[in-house]
């Protein structure tokens, strides 16, 4: 051979390798910049056949993870709530898990469809992240702990806390608060600052804080999970900050916005009329037209309007159930009830509320 | 004095507490600090571990949790599969590389003695009461220990010791092959599954707590496997045997490689159950391997023509220039990956293909590592076809895992090549790979990680994405890279100049006096350190859990101590770490008690 055809040959070859393009099953996976602007979230979700939620996986009975590795909790719930709602099958839902400092970005960059990761309801992240919050589905707020040994008491106040030790998990709202609210009644804190709440707990137990404080929710758990209901006391009464926890999803993209929402007001709207998924086949639908409307039975134009199945709500409330349902099973094992709270139905004094469905 | 008793200076016990334990009033001092500060230590710990606010069933019922996270029950047999993979070539090597050192029934009683006394000390120090904080605030003491219990543990192992004591110094001749009598320690912790019981829960079929909590034998999905896997690797021992006798030439070369391919196999195929579509081997795979077979052919064939050898740097040069072009454009992963392997090729040919002889194998090796490379690369980039509820399949220890060994593979070579750079004579070369190095090794690994979690994603071009995981090993790559580098240069430095000149005295090119002559001796000497980076990367491994990956730290740490279905395990953080730090224990202590035998083996320091 000579030496020409040699190289020739060789150029053909490195042709042929060069023009062997199949980008489709890269690696790296090329998106389309444009997707977001042009379709709406619901269009890809639908198109895809499973709705990707952003969760915690480490918050208890909001969404932790269980021994088998499968998600469970309160805001769990509701990611299989949208997903009955939008493939009338609960289980077309796929779980990631984000930690605090990555579930904006992480809802921002497309990673996630929905974030219902017990993320507070703020004026910033509402506004200047580009983000849209939902209805609000479980109403928060950050209190005190401390023993009834120290002389703390249900009925005690901010007041009573000077001298103490406070324990709390550090570069969160959480400590802000604290600080503000002691300095606002006078009262001298040593504030000892650890990273997670559970240190903060190990702290307490071990005498090492006098007083731990973080969201309301979590200070009954724990008081519940220790069995110390007589000697630890929960305070102030009305909570020292407000911390509304729901759904959040990306700006400018209201037909999904519609979705998420009304999946939420459809298991408020079940509660109010005791619809569970035990009897929500029985339900009489003449007498109760709204329950008609929103449960698909005159055509359910409602929900064909929004993009979805008539069925979708019923979907919603007999594969996961209503409000009272979903609350229930997840949060009462860890001691918080409803009756009496800011999350018990808009006609016992609570704040849950959902607009009418007609 | 202690010195002038006649015990401490005739019988050999006595000697050497003397000796090594109160040889001067400062070291008698040293010794009773040392001591005190140990039995304390240890009367926490044991305190700690046995007190009734423990609950250790958070660590037994989560223990699949810990391992492989939400990996699919079905397809349990893959994670099987891999851990048999591994025993099985362990059999393998154990029974090929069997040194045929033994031990007699008396050394082997010595052990044991040495095993029960500490047992029997350790009881004999255990605290008999710990405190427990209530929840008013006061502390109370509790007995974790009664007294009939620690006779009952005390004295059958002071029996044992006695016994033990006296058979050591019995005289059999009969001696004991050592890897058989550590491949029989392994069958009897295996067999142990059988009999212990370990502290777990029992859930009723609607997933109601069976309470009072017995203690619970294993399960049979966990003894069953490893009874299955030991008997393979028995098995394999003995094939390793009878090829060693068989002297089997090839053996010794074909298991290193399959040591180097197995966690490749694994992960790819195993472990991951890829989704390979029959078209895209038709359309990527085979062309692939028929265009590069056709050119590494030619590269080999007209390597040493003495008509090619002006053209021999144009042609480089082309090369080069066409595998970054390669890289840029959006090409198949499969062929910008082999063209990695060609260029590799493109240099080791002229040294090797020298006679047909050499020609023929280096073909054979080129088409062999071709399939290879394809086939392990089709799985690596397919998708799965399990499904998780968290939509990734490496979690827990399998993700520990992953990151330790492609961590370590991937920043070795490029280890290897940024210690040569640096020594190049070449500025440019020797400037950049100085400028990694320092750059990489001057910031913390921390930050290097927030760096791929957060800010990689800005420097790729716009709708460019990889994977969280494949970031984090790019970035690992990098880190344990520069640090081999490093260490790797050491090595360099402590060859002789003269083994550079001899090199050249007998006319070796640079490529083979580099790596026939100066990496090799180069990597003997450093082996001890490179053994310490690669357990500290075993280790550091688990800082993901900070951006968010659910390595075993992070489900120790954040998941499991947030369960409160079915069973409540809230705020059980402590026992976690107790765990997790015994666990890591275990893994590093083995691995350098291993890496301690081979430099044995290879006679480092004393030559």
């Amino acid at each position: 051979m000579s030496k020409k055809s040699l190289l020739l040959l060789l150029i053909l070859s490195m042709v042929a390798v060069a023009c062997a393009t199949d980008t489709a099953e890269e690696e790296v996976v090329v998106e389309d910049e444009h997707d977001h602007e042009d379709h709406s979230t619901l269009e890809e979700v639908l198109e895809r056949g499973f709705v990707k939620c952003g969760v915690s996986g480490s918050a208890t009975a909001f969404s932790e993870t269980g021994a088998d590795g499968s998600i469970t909790g309160f805001d769990a719930d509701y990611c299989y709530a949208v997903a009955a709602a939008l493939f009338g099958d609960y289980s077309k839902v796929e779980f990631k898990s984000l930690t605090s400092a990555e579930r904006f970005t992480s809802l921002a960059a497309g990673d996630i469809d929905v974030l219902i990761r017990n993320t507070t309801w703020t004026q910033s992240r509402d506004t200047e992240l580009g983000n849209d919050f939902g209805p609000t589905t479980y109403f928060d707020g950050q209190q005190l702990m401390g023993r009834n040994s120290d002389g703390i008491s249900s009925s005690s106040t901010l007041a009573d806390i000077d001298g103490l030790s406070v324990c709390t998990n550090a570069g969160t709202t959480t400590e802000k608060n604290i600080t503000e609210g002691a300095g606002l009644v006078g009262a001298t804190i040593t504030l000892v600052t650890v990273e997670k709440f559970s240190e903060a707990m190990d702290k307490f137990i071990a005498g090492e804080c006098d007083i731990v404080t973080t969201d309301g929710s979590a200070l009954v758990g724990r008081r519940a999970v220790n069995d110390a209901l007589n000697d630890w006391s929960i305070f102030p009464q009305s909570p020292i900050s407000k911390e509304p926890l729901g759904p959040v999803y990306r700006s400018n993209d209201s037909a999904w916005g519609d979705v998420i929402n009304w999946v939420v007001y459809a298991t408020i709207i079940a509660d109010e009329y005791g619809v569970t998924s035990a009897n929500v086949d029985s339900v009489d639908t003449d007498a109760f037209p709204e329950l008609g409307r929103l449960f698909g039975a005159n055509d359910g134009e409602l929900q064909t309007v929004m993009g979805l199945d008539a069925k979708a709500f019923y979907n919603v409330i007999k594969q996961v159930g209503n409000y009272d349902e979903i609350y229930s099973r997840n949060l009462n094992p860890v001691g918080l009830f409803r009756e009496g709270g800011a999350n018990d139905r808009w006609t016992n004094g609570g704040l849950i509320y959902a607009p009418p469905a007609r | 004095m202690i010195s002038n008793n006649k015990f401490f200076i005739e019988n050999p016990y006595g000697r050497w507490v003397r000796d090594n334990l109160f040889s001067s009033s400062s070291s008698a001092f040293l010794t009773f600090f040392a001591g005190f500060m140990v039995i304390y230590s240890y009367r926490g710990i044991v305190g700690f571990i046995l007190n009734p606010e423990r609950m250790w069933t958070s660590v037994t019922y989560n223990m699949k949790l810990y391992m492989i996270l939400a990996y699919p029950d079905e397809a349990m047999i893959r994670v099987w599969l891999s851990v048999g993979l591994a025993l099985i070539l362990g059999g393998l090597s154990i029974g090929f590389y069997n040194s045929g050192k033994s031990i007699s029934l008396g050394g082997i009683f010595q052990k044991l003695f040495t095993i029960s006394a500490v047992i029997a000390l350790l009881i004999a120090l255990a605290p008999t009461n710990t405190n427990v904080i209530q929840n008013d605030g006061s502390i109370e003491a509790v007995e974790i220990i009664p007294q009939d219990v620690r006779m009952l543990i005390l004295g059958p192992s002071l029996v044992l010791t006695l016994a033990f004591f006296f058979l050591r110094n019995i005289k059999i001749k009969n001696l004991f092959n050592t890897a058989k009598v550590n491949l029989t320690y392994f069958g009897l912790i295996i067999g142990s599954l059988y009999f212990i019981k370990i502290p777990t829960i029992s859930l009723d079929s609607s997933g109601e707590r069976i309470i009072p909590d017995p203690f619970l034998p294993i399960a049979s999905t966990t003894y069953i496997p490893w009874t299955i896997l030991y008997v393979g690797m028995l098995l394999f021992f003995f094939i390793g045997s009878l090829l060693k006798n068989k002297d089997v030439k090839i053996m010794s070369r074909l298991i290193p490689i399959a040591w180097f391919l197995c966690p490749l196999f694994i992960f790819s195929w195993i472990f991951k159950k890829p989704l390979v579509e029959l078209n895209t081997v038709f359309s990527a795979d085979i062309p692939s391997i028929l265009v590069f077979g056709i050119i590494g052919f030619l590269i080999i064939r007209f390597s040493d023509n003495e008509s090619i050898g002006v053209y021999r740097t144009p042609i480089n040069i082309g090369f080069f220039i066409l595998s970054v072009v390669v890289f840029l454009l959006p090409l198949v992963f499969i062929f910008k990956a082999t063209m990695v392997l060609l260029l590799l090729l493109l240099v080791v040919s002229p040294a090797i293909a020298t006679t047909k002889e050499g020609k023929r194998q280096l073909f054979i090796v080129w088409v062999v590592s071709l399939f290879v490379l394809t086939f392990l690369i089709r799985g690596a980039s397919s998708d799965t076809m399990l499904v998780t509820p968290t939509g990734s399949i490496f979690g827990g220890f399998s993700l520990t895992w992953l990151l330790a060994i492609f961590g370590t593979y991937a920043s070795f070579p490029l280890g290897l090549a940024l210690a040569l750079g640096r020594t190049s004579t070449l500025p440019v070369i020797r400037i950049i790979c100085t400028g990694i190095i320092e750059i990489v090794r001057s910031v913390p690994y921390i930050t290097w990680l927030f760096f791929a979690s957060v800010m990689l994603t800005v420097f790729l071009p716009a709708g460019v994405e990889f994977n969280l995981i494949i970031r984090v090993l790019i970035l690992t790559a990098f880190f344990s890279g520069a640090y081999f580098a490093e260490y790797i240069r050491g090595g360099l430095q402590s060859i002789p100049k003269g083994q550079y000149e001899a090199a050249n005295a007998i006319g070796m090119n640079p490529f083979q006096r580099i790596f026939l002559v100066i990496v090799p001796q180069a990597l003997r000497t450093i082996i001890p350190t490179l053994v310490g980076s690669v357990i500290t990367s075993f280790k550091d491994s688990s800082l993901v859990a900070i951006i968010g990956l659910f390595d075993i730290l992070r489900i120790g740490t954040s998941v499991i101590p947030a369960q409160s279905q079915p069973v409540v395990f809230i705020g059980r953080n402590l026992e976690q770490l107790v765990f997790l730090s015994f666990f890591f224990w275990v893994f590093t202590f083995v691995f350098s008690r291993r890496s301690m035998k081979f430099e044995k083996r290879l006679g480092l320091g004393e030559r």
